[in-house]
């Protein structure tokens, strides 16, 4: 069973290459343009992992990552948060939401692949 | 992941787990790994059901054969699944865990 | 979907960035302030850059990321956008929409382009200059990326030689969601995992273990033509909370070493560990021990070579690489030996044992009675000799759950390089008295209220390196955790040398919240002591460390739970000490026993400082709630008053017992001394769990039952009683008529 993995990112090029990437090395992809949308497309179903950008609106990473660490069925879940060397404020409240793994944008598509492949193996 | 006490005559200390034994059951599956160690001194559980094992997973079941060995029992795993097989080759503790690898003959798990 | 499209989506979305980030910018020229409209001009930059990496558009990125620094500092308020600045940003998003033109064409830029962007650039660097911190910015993007694969094959490219790594995963990483096992598969991505040990050693008894936690340790070998970066790279995400240790095949001896003795497991045999290292193969030991076992011995360890000096000789590994493994193993062997004069026993089964002797001081002390009652004096005799020997019984079966605090202390090692690292401090956690030994159940049950005041210690209690600095005080901030005896009791403090209590702060809080009324005068405790009241904090700003829905009062409850009491002592600018006092055990003490009005009450015994008999006269007419002794004002408690008893006074004088808790003193004033007994305490049922002054009740020999003085409870209250606290002030500026009075009513 492919892993599923979901994308929180307002930029739309940003969904469609990480997608893109992550579904031909064999992910299930999840796209969703900011904290709330991923929220209801999730629905307290179950990820692989989530990979969220910090600055969206409707509802920033940071706010996303504590919604998503307090559904059961995602208490667990790893996050890669995406930050920008200007973010390193946001870093350390990440931290405390719960996210653990970072990158900085900008990246490679196969920087991505590869750090996603670090915690989830297709 | 649910412990299924096995029914029928000399079936006291033998059970089989069901379902994902995995971080995110790691609580509940603790206490009732623990519980089943309350028993007969022989005890066998069938780990064909296990459907997801993590490391936490893994960590459970040496801690529940190293209790039983505490209380002198023998704790053997059965039939292990091929998430169970999986875990316990990539952290090479079936020599640890000392009990033989046989596959089940389907998957049931996939 | 293929790249192009994704190219497509892009420009269209920048594009849209970029219109926006105009729109913005001439909002900003009418109000530089709107900080709406800075976080839209910084948003779009941000979004271009993040974007345009993915296409390996380096120079889009590039330009946009001096523009986002700037925009960055504006948008914290630290730098205002003047009219100069708008102006300027405008003309970058200009060259920013030349920029996507090209890019759409799939051009590069011509050097006209590259020209104007460099010149932007320079103009933007003079504003970050100006700043004052032009250059402590990350200029080139490249170092922030994350680590990958430099070209070309390892350091030396050995075939058939493994890397060793050696992982320690933080206890947290499972919550984090990190899987260890998901590392190791990554590794297999790019390599071959040759073989893992699993090493369960850490994992603590089941009643102990957390499930959340991971406990376990892995050796891999691990062959691959990737270099150390790559394979460190694995570990990127948990490298802060994680020991790894990566050792390259042919690794110089002396590496082996410092692994073997950074190794904390402590069963792992001679053979494994060798193996672990990688400074063997496994068919080697397996050679190693096939050779030993023919050269017979059976299982005696003295009557043949020891295994180490057989691997030196056959040449497999360097006699330096034993002698560290060897030491190792003595050392290991060391503490097995210590570890096999343990036993296990399971709790229920001592707490079953203190029971039974509970029950046995009672029916001993019933034979006595009996016995004195006859008057038969050889049955007495025996009787007290029995007692003597259940008292050894008593003392010996309470030490078996004294455990060291020691351990409980060293976690706070963790709790305080994490918090410290949380918020920036530096800080020492410095511990002493850690043999201190306490009840096993108290252990348990104090570590969650030390959490919290440790934590509060470094978060609130140590100031910033800045402030510090200011105070002439070091740099970093050091806290104590201190346990030691004190009569009949343990006491734990908690200290740091911090700013110390705001005793304004509280105080203003306190009247905010009607607790204190204004005008009242407090002494500096009481003042501590309000913070201990319920959803007390005088910290505006809800730190992420200690704001964590624990308030002090549940500190406090949690050690009063435990017959404890904590106290402050804090120093403006000095530090703040918590000291929390706890009796030694909670089954069976050595009690005082005192009649009141028929009914039978117990004191601790080690708390009782002297019985003496109420002087004629002294607070007998008045009814006063104070008495001279011996030229001290002490409280004096009337314990039938106080508990409102209706029956009748017994015996012909009036005593009053001494007792002493924490500095404090009070006289209770009870009918009759009984004299010491072992009370055996059981807990008072749920009905009477909001009876202040009563802490349990004991049943006596006779059958009778007696209640525990709560005294620390009672202290308070006696204390509190209005005319004492006259009588002290009256004292003090009267001492010496005082003294000269009581002097003479004392003999």
């Amino acid at each position: 069973m492919a892993k599923t993995v979901l994308i929180a990112d307002d930029s739309a090029s940003i969904r469609q290459v990480v997608g893109m990437t992550l579904k031909n090395a064999g992910y299930e992809v999840i796209e969703a343009e900011d904290g709330k949308d991923a929220l209801s497309k999730l629905d307290g179903q179950k990820v692989h992992l989530v990979i969220s950008d910090v600055n969206m609106p409707n509802m920033d990473g940071i706010s996303f990552v504590k919604e998503l660490k307090a559904q059961p069925a995602n208490k667990f879940t790893p996050v890669i948060m995406l930050t920008t060397e200007a973010g390193e404020d946001k870093k350390q409240a990440g931290q405390m939401a719960g996210a653990k793994a970072w990158m900085v944008k900008p990246f490679q598509p196969a920087q991505m692949l590869d750090a996603v492949s670090k915690l989830v193996l297709p | 992941m649910e412990l299924r006490p096995k029914k029928g005559k000399g079936a006291a200390g033998r059970y089989r787990l069901e379902g994902e034994l995995t971080i995110y059951t790691a609580n509940d599956d603790r206490e009732a790994l623990l519980k089943a160690l309350d028993g007969p001194d022989e005890l066998e559980w069938n780990l064909a059901g296990i459907t997801e094992m993590d490391t936490a997973g893994a960590q459970l079941l040496i801690l529940a054969k190293r209790e039983a060995a505490a209380g002198t029992k023998t704790l053997v795993f059965t039939e292990h699944s091929a998430a169970a097989v999986e875990a316990i080759e990539l952290l090479n503790l079936a020599g640890h865990l000392g009990d033989p690898l046989v596959l089940t003959g389907k998957e049931k798990t996939t | 979907m293929n790249m192009a499209d994704a190219l497509h989506t892009f420009l269209a979305e920048s594009r849209a960035l970029l219109q926006e980030m105009e729109e913005a910018l001439l909002k900003l020229e009418n109000d530089p302030a709107d900080p709406d409209a800075v976080h839209a001009v910084f948003r779009a930059a941000h979004t271009i850059k993040g974007s345009a990496g993915l296409f390996g558009l380096d120079h889009i990125v590039d330009f946009t990321h001096e523009a986002e620094s700037v925009l960055d500092r504006a948008r914290g308020g630290e730098m205002a956008l003047d009219d100069e600045l708008t102006g300027l940003l405008l003309e970058c998003s200009d060259h920013l929409g030349r920029l996507l033109d090209i890019a759409a064409d799939g051009a590069e830029p011509d050097e006209d382009d590259a020209a104007h962007g460099a010149a932007l650039t320079r103009r933007l660097a003079v504003y970050l200059e100006r700043f004052g911190e032009g250059e402590q910015l990350p200029v080139e993007t490249g170092a922030a990326e994350p680590r990958i694969d430099s070209a070309g094959p390892g350091p030396d490219g050995v075939e058939n030689c493994a890397w060793h790594i050696s992982l320690r995963f933080g206890r947290d990483v499972l919550r984090n969601g990190m899987d260890p096992m998901s590392f190791i598969r990554y590794l297999a991505t790019f390599g071959e995992i040759v073989h893992v040990v699993t090493l369960p050693d850490a994992m603590p008894p089941a009643a102990e273990m957390d499930p959340e936690c991971c406990y376990l340790g892995f050796e891999i070998r691990f062959r691959t033509d990737a270099d150390k970066a790559r394979i460190e790279s694995a570990f990127d995400f948990v490298r802060e909370d994680s020991a790894i240790r990566i050792l390259p095949p042919g690794c110089r001896i002396g590496d082996y070493l410092e692994l073997i003795e950074s190794l904390p497991e402590d069963t792992t045999r001679l053979g494994e560990i060798l193996v672990g290292c990688g400074a063997i193969t496994p068919r080697e030991l397996d050679e190693m021990l096939a050779i030993q076992e023919a050269q017979g011995g059976e299982k005696d360890e003295e009557g043949r070579p020891p295994l180490g000096e057989m691997f030196v000789q056959e040449n497999v590994v360097q006699p330096e690489v034993v002698d560290a493994a060897l030491a190792r193993q003595k050392e290991v062997r060391g503490r097995q030996a210590q570890d096999s004069k343990f036993l296990r026993v399971h709790a229920d089964k001592l707490d079953n044992l203190i029971n039974l002797v509970g029950e046995l001081v009672i029916a001993n002390s019933g034979l006595g009675m009996l016995a004195a009652r006859n008057k038969d004096g050889a049955t007495m005799e025996a009787v007290s000799g029995v007692a003597r020997l259940v008292e050894d019984i008593r003392d010996s079966t309470m030490r078996l759950r004294l455990v060291e605090i020691g351990e409980t202390f060293n976690r706070f090692r963790r709790v305080v390089r994490d918090v410290s690292k949380e918020t920036g401090k530096e800080i020492e956690l410095v511990i002493q008295g850690g043999d201190t030994e306490l009840d096993k159940t108290m252990v348990d049950r104090i570590g969650d209220p030390l959490t919290h005041l440790v934590r509060n210690a470094v978060d609130h209690g140590i100031e910033a390196a800045e402030v510090r600095a200011g105070r002439g005080k070091p740099a970093k901030g050091t806290v104590w955790l201190n346990a030691y005896h004190e009569s009949g009791g343990i006491v734990i403090e908690v200290a740091d040398d911090g700013g110390g209590l705001d005793q304004d702060a509280i105080l203003a809080k306190a009247q905010a919240r009607g607790v204190v009324a204004e005008g009242d005068e407090l002494t500096d405790a009481q003042v501590w002591n309000l913070i201990f009241e319920p959803g007390f904090s005088t910290v505006d700003r809800v730190s992420n460390l200690s704001g964590r829905g624990v308030g002090m009062d549940v500190v406090k409850r949690a050690i009063e739970a435990l017959r404890g009491t904590v106290g402050i002592e804090s120093h403006a600018g000095r530090g703040t000490t918590f000291r929390i006092r706890l009796p030694l055990s909670m089954a069976i003490i050595d009690g005082f026993l005192m009649s009141v009005a028929a009914a039978h009450y117990v004191v601790p015994l080690e708390l009782v400082l002297e019985c003496v008999e109420l002087p004629a006269g002294e607070g007998d007419a008045d009814n006063r709630n104070y008495l001279n002794l011996r030229g001290e004002v002490l409280p004096l408690l009337r314990l039938k008053e106080h508990f409102a008893l209706e029956g009748e006074r017994t015996g012909r004088r009036r005593n009053v017992v001494v007792v002493q808790w924490a500095g404090r003193k009070a006289g209770l004033l009870v009918d009759e001394l009984k004299g010491q007994l072992q009370a055996v305490i059981k807990p008072l049922g749920r009905v009477f769990s909001g009876l202040r002054g009563i802490s349990g009740s004991t049943i006596l020999g006779s059958g009778e039952v007696a209640l525990v003085l709560d005294v620390p409870v009672l202290l308070e209250q006696a204390v509190q009683k209005e005319d004492y606290v006259a009588a002290q002030r009256i004292k003090s500026s009267r001492e010496n008529v005082r003294v000269a009075r009581t002097e003479t009513a004392d003999q």
